[in-house]
């Protein structure tokens, strides 16, 4: 079973931090935090900018932890499944919360 | 024991009863998997005839064949009934019908949980059928948004046949997504590990698990819905502090996934069938798995997309449409591995080989469009237009009928054990492929030149009338098309003559037992060593039959199989199955009084219909009683191994362990709803605030915690002594501190009909309470059992699945409360 | 992006068609894989989606209402089978079913509904942004030229969804001062 959960880990931290990142960026526009600023950049950017630098260290670290002899599978075919999967919760998470550092934030 | 002996022998035991009658007591995968896929090939042809009529309104101007209230009800029948009483049965009729033999087993996980999905979704589907048939069938579009739908603006029964129908029928869906999921990673043959399963398997197993996140926040939402309607307690009515987006926030967190819930089984008979047609191995097997994975999840990053025009941050829908187009990626990854499997081997021109091609030119097509609509500034034109109803047909009948019509002719020879006599086929699919494009490609057209979706009829100055004219007449093809496939597999069930075993020399286990196959599939488990072990060892069907592998032994008359340790197929204990019963068409007939209670309004029933479903439900588990301690049983091969009941992690622990997957993704879904209101709905905060009350919050914290050591206390009681009443007793009075302490919340709440805060914590603890009724209920079970000496130190494996339940209980328990009293303490 | 499509189309059906050709295949699984999976699989696909989303994200950004001192406010709410307009420059003033604007300058249209959810749509304006009851959304649309400009409702709303229209007529700046002061035309 934990061979399952080595499988499905990276995706999975690819949902929680899109989801999260996503919820705080409604609950940011919502209560109005994109016009607090700090020298000329705005707060909620920051926080969402560290968010997704979070959510990429996080997904970075798992390549090595999955493809690791302590950590990872003893099965081969799991092995590799797993730390493919672990590129693509990276790429994932590059691709997909890229928005932080480009979009205007509550418009 | 000769071969001939041993076939008899197995087969009276898990033959259904003879004739007619057996199909209300069989709980056999073959047999229900055969209902299931007939129940949905009619609904299909429910669904398709509706599809006729909108498309006869549709082929000229001011057509005056239907009004608008005929119409509305056509066109949102046609959408209900193909996804949820057509695509999806058919791939858990496909998947029940095939797994155990594509697995190496005799059966799914619970058989007679099969039986029940099976008859919830017969008759919910009847409370839809008659919905149309009486014209009072849900008329507000498919997805159903409030506030057209709610109280208000639908006060008729239409839209609640709509809601109560499908929640029943999603019973079905959730059932039969914990049996897979059990099932492909337990019930497999004996050295089948994870590499050298099917991949069918890994498509149907990534399926329900999709299906288990995946189908709650839409049964959430229609149960929110249905209470708004029918106790009008708002939640999504902007006055008294309810959001309509909530729901669509609801329905396409489900409407999303579904879409690849759909896609995906149909993927998994491409990546079936293909290497079979091309004489080769699937190109990149690992790649592919990995690509169903990432595929699943990426869909539940999509939702919004269909929201892309309801006033969304610009911010918010990027991520959506940087998510929509990055899910293209592993589907492209897909398609290019299956056309690299017809490079690597030699395709033949077989029947299942043109629809695969159908699938292909038509799906890509689909996909292109949808990476289209994924594009913000073009969706914001294209959306509720017939170019999106194109598209999704693209997807839909591109990915999942071409697909599933390839499956049919693919399997037909083991369904029946005949070749098809008449050539009927080739000119059906013809007919499909030239229809099907007539149709859409036109319809891709005219949303372009601006037709809205769902418009009952058009002027002849907007210049659309040969289009929609050239997209009836092909809509009528693809009908004749789809008709006369129809009446090829009927004819060939009764004239085709009788065909050799393995027809395709295909290579998955499937192949290696009789056609059509008998009850109980294999006379003998195969051990495997390889992902194709019919391909690796021809004669392992005739092997098996000899008693060759494990369990050959009928001679206890039980219903045997054995499960494996998940990631190496280790064989690690032997499970015996129930035998032929009514109980699961009498279990659905109760839960469907129970939802035709709510549906008429007859509440005085409702109570009744709840007390029916728990005493069947205790009969049904009381009836897995063991009462003595059998010890490890002789599996065939010189092995022994113990029974599931003498087990700490029984087939019943897994289920629920699922089972309580989807009952979290549901408990989050209304978590999620909770701060959504707060931070989104117009009029919150709420005008006042639940009163923070330490001694409740004290009693259900207590309760919850108590609840749960009680459990371990018992098991450990169990253990030791081969008693565990003291624990149990202890984890019952956590319970109902626990229920207390909710139900004292839910009488407390200040107006559940005034506010959506105040119906939203009324449902939070409703289904607090409900969870403690379901725990106290195991509790009291379980006591019962210990003191009829069901149990044992050995026969212990009840304990756990009770101590899994109430540990749920207890999380549950203590988020409600804290989260209803957190506002009031920070106010 | 139609032609795009078309091509991708193409190269798809191109490749299976090859599929079908008399060969003897090399049983090179490992280049295989290469080729197909990790080449066109993931390279190819990310290369053009990467495009097209970047494209997509720049001309969303670029049509995002930016404020101006030009653009004028107008408010449409929208009810089962009808849209009402009001006028920031003309308080009090609400026309039934037609919206008038200025050409030539930028108008932000602030939605609303009071019943159920609606769609505010002038395809030869703009793309549709939804009435949603409870909430206020604002879509930013500029007619080019004077004239008149149909308005659908793209949202389903009950039985009387065909009939549910609206009309934008766009006037020249004579024509629009002579609207604010109340001579309607």
């Amino acid at each position: 079973m934990t061979d399952v959960l080595r499988i499905l880990v990276a995706p999975l931290v690819w949902l929680a931090a899109f989801s999260g990142v996503y919820g705080l960026h409604g609950v940011g526009c919502a209560f109005g935090w994109a016009d607090v600023e700090l020298l000329s950049i705005s707060l909620f950017r920051v926080a969402l900018l560290a968010a997704w630098g979070a959510a990429v260290l996080l997904q970075l670290s798992l390549i090595p932890t999955l493809g690791s002899n302590r950590f990872g599978s003893a099965a081969p075919f799991v092995r590799r499944t797993s730390v493919a999967l672990a590129w693509v919760g990276l790429v994932a998470t590059l691709w997909t919360l890229l928005p932080v550092a480009v979009m205007s934030a509550c418009d | 024991m000769s071969a001939l002996r041993r076939h008899r022998r197995l087969t009276a035991i898990w033959a259904s009863e003879p004739g007619w009658k057996g199909w209300f007591s069989t709980v056999n995968h073959t047999d229900v998997g055969r209902m299931f896929l007939a129940t949905s090939f009619f609904f299909f042809l429910v669904g398709g005839i509706l599809a006729m009529l909108i498309r006869a309104q549709l082929a000229t101007p001011h057509s005056a064949f239907a009004g608008p209230e005929v119409y509305n009800q056509l066109f949102t029948m046609h959408g209900t009934i193909m996804m949820f009483l057509f695509a999806i049965p058919t791939f858990e009729g496909l998947a029940i019908y095939l797994l155990p033999k594509m697995l190496g087993t005799r059966d799914l996980a619970y058989p007679r949980l099969t039986a029940y999905g099976y008859w919830c979704y017969f008759f919910g589907g009847g409370m839809l059928l008659f919905s149309l048939l009486a014209g009072i069938a849900p008329d507000g579009g498919w997805f159903m948004y409030p506030p057209l739908t709610g109280p208000i603006y639908s006060p008729g029964i239409n839209t609640d046949f709509w809601l109560i129908g499908i929640t029943f029928v999603e019973i079905s869906a959730i059932c039969a997504a914990v049996e897979f999921c059990v099932s492909i990673l337990r019930y497999r043959a004996p050295g089948m590990s994870l590499d050298k399963m099917p991949i069918f398997a890994w498509y149907a197993l990534v399926t329900s698990l999709m299906i288990l996140t995946g189908f709650p926040p839409l049964i959430l939402g229609s149960v929110l819905l249905e209470v708004e309607r029918a106790f009008g307690l708002p939640f999504f009515q902007a006055e008294l502090g309810g959001d309509s987006l909530l729901w669509q926030h609801l329905f396409w967190l489900f409407g999303h996934p579904e879409v690849y819930i759909i896609f995906l089984p149909a993927a998994g008979v491409i990546s079936t069938v293909i290497p079979v047609m091309c004489r080769t191995t699937l190109l990149g097997y690992g790649w592919v798995v990995a690509a169903a994975v990432a595929l699943a999840f990426l869909s539940f990053g999509l939702w919004v997309h269909h929201m892309f025009t309801t006033g969304i941050p610009h911010m918010g829908l990027a991520f959506f449409s940087a998510a929509s187009t990055l899910v293209a990626v592993p589907t492209g990854v897909q398609v290019f591995a299956w056309i690299g499997t017809m490079w690597k081997g030699r395709p033949e021109l077989h029947l299942p080989m043109l629809h695969i091609l159908g699938f292909f030119v038509t799906f890509v097509m689909g996909g292109l469009t949808g990476v289209m609509v994924a594009i913000v500034p073009f969706d914001w034109q294209a959306h509720d237009t017939a170019f999106v109803t194109a598209h999704l047909h693209y997807v839909l009948f591109g990915g999942f009928v071409f697909p599933i019509l390839a499956a049919i002719y693919y399997w037909l020879p083991l369904f029946t054990g005949r070749t098809r006599f008449f050539k009927l086929g080739e000119l059906a699919f013809g007919l499909i492929f030239v229809g099907f494009h007539g149709t859409f490609l036109a319809m891709h057209w005219v949303g372009l030149l601006g037709q809205r979706r769902r418009i009952e009829t058009y002027d002849a100055e907007a210049g659309w009338t040969t289009i929609n004219l050239v997209s009836s007449v092909s809509s009528f093809v693809l009908a004749i098309g789809l008709a006369m496939v129809l009446l090829d597999v009927l004819l060939h069930f009764v004239v085709a003559v009788r065909g050799r075993r393995n027809p395709w020399h295909a290579g998955s286990l499937e192949w290696a037992m009789p056609a059509p196959p008998p009850a109980y599939n294999f006379a003998s488990l195969p051990v495997v060593e390889t992902r194709d072990p019919v391909s690796s060892d021809p004669h392992l069907a005739v092997r098996l039959a000899r008693g060759e592998g494990w369990l050959a032994d009928p001679a206890l008359d039980r219903r045997e199989t054995l499960t494996v340790e998940p990631s190496s197929g280790t064989p690690e204990y032997m499970v015996i199955y129930p035998g032929n019963t009514r109980l699961p068409i009498v279990f659905a007939a109760i839960t469907g009084l129970f939802f035709l209670s709510l549906l008429i309004k007859v509440y005085w029933l409702t109570p009744i219909a709840l007390a029916g479903i728990a005493t069947v439900g205790w009969r049904w588990v009381w009836s897995l009683a063991q009462p003595v301690d059998l010890g490890p049983q002789e599996a065939g091969r010189g092995e022994r191994l113990p029974v599931s009941g003498e087990t700490d992690r029984a087939p019943g622990w897994w289920g629920s362990a699922f089972l309580l997957a989807a009952d979290a993704t549901f408990f989050g879904s209304l978590l999620f709803g909770y701060a959504f209101l707060w931070t989104v709905a117009p009029g919150w905060p709420p005008p006042e605030l639940l009163e923070p009350s330490l001694l409740e919050l004290g009693v259900g914290l207590a309760g919850a915690l108590v609840a749960s050591i009680g459990m371990r206390i018992a098991i450990r009681g169990n253990r030791s002594r081969g008693t565990g009443v003291a624990g149990l007793a202890v984890a019952l009075t956590g319970t109902a501190a626990a229920a207390l302490a909710v139900a004292s919340l839910m009488i407390r709440v200040p107006a559940p009909a005034g506010h959506a805060y105040d119906a939203t914590l009324f449902v939070l603890g409703g289904y607090a309470l409900f969870h403690a009724a379901l725990a106290g209920l195991m509790q009291t079970f379980l006591i019962v059992r210990v003191r009829r000496g069901f149990t044992s130190p050995a026969r212990r494996a009840e304990f756990p699945i009770v101590c899994l339940w109430a540990d749920y209980l207890a999380l549950v328990t203590i988020l409600v409360l804290v989260v209803a009293h957190l506002p009031g303490w920070l106010a | 992006m139609f032609a795009g499509a078309t091509l991708i189309l193409a190269f798809v059906l191109v490749l299976l068609a090859l599929a079908f050709r008399p060969r003897s295949v090399p049983p090179d699984e490992r280049g295989q894989t290469r080729f197909w999976i990790i080449g066109l699989g993931l390279g190819f696909s990310m290369t053009i989606l990467a495009a097209l989303l970047a494209y997509g994200l720049t001309v969303g950004e670029r049509l995002l209402p930016r404020d101006s001192a030009e653009t004028v406010a107008v408010r449409a709410v929208a009810e089962r089978w009808s849209w009402s307009f009001g006028y920031e420059e003309l308080p009090g003033h609400v026309t039934e079913n037609v919206l008038h604007i200025p050409a030539g300058r930028p108008v932000d249209v602030a939605i609303t509904s009071v019943d159920v959810v609606h769609s505010f749509w002038v395809p030869r304006l703009a793309g549709k942004l939804d009435a949603i009851p409870g909430h206020v959304n604002v879509l930013r649309i500029e007619a080019d030229a004077p004239g008149t400009y149909d308005g659908l409702t793209a949202e389903f709303n009950g039985e009387g969804y065909e009939e549910h229209e609206f009309l934008v007529i766009a006037h020249d700046e004579a024509d629009w001062q002579a609207f604010l002061r109340g001579e309607a035309p």
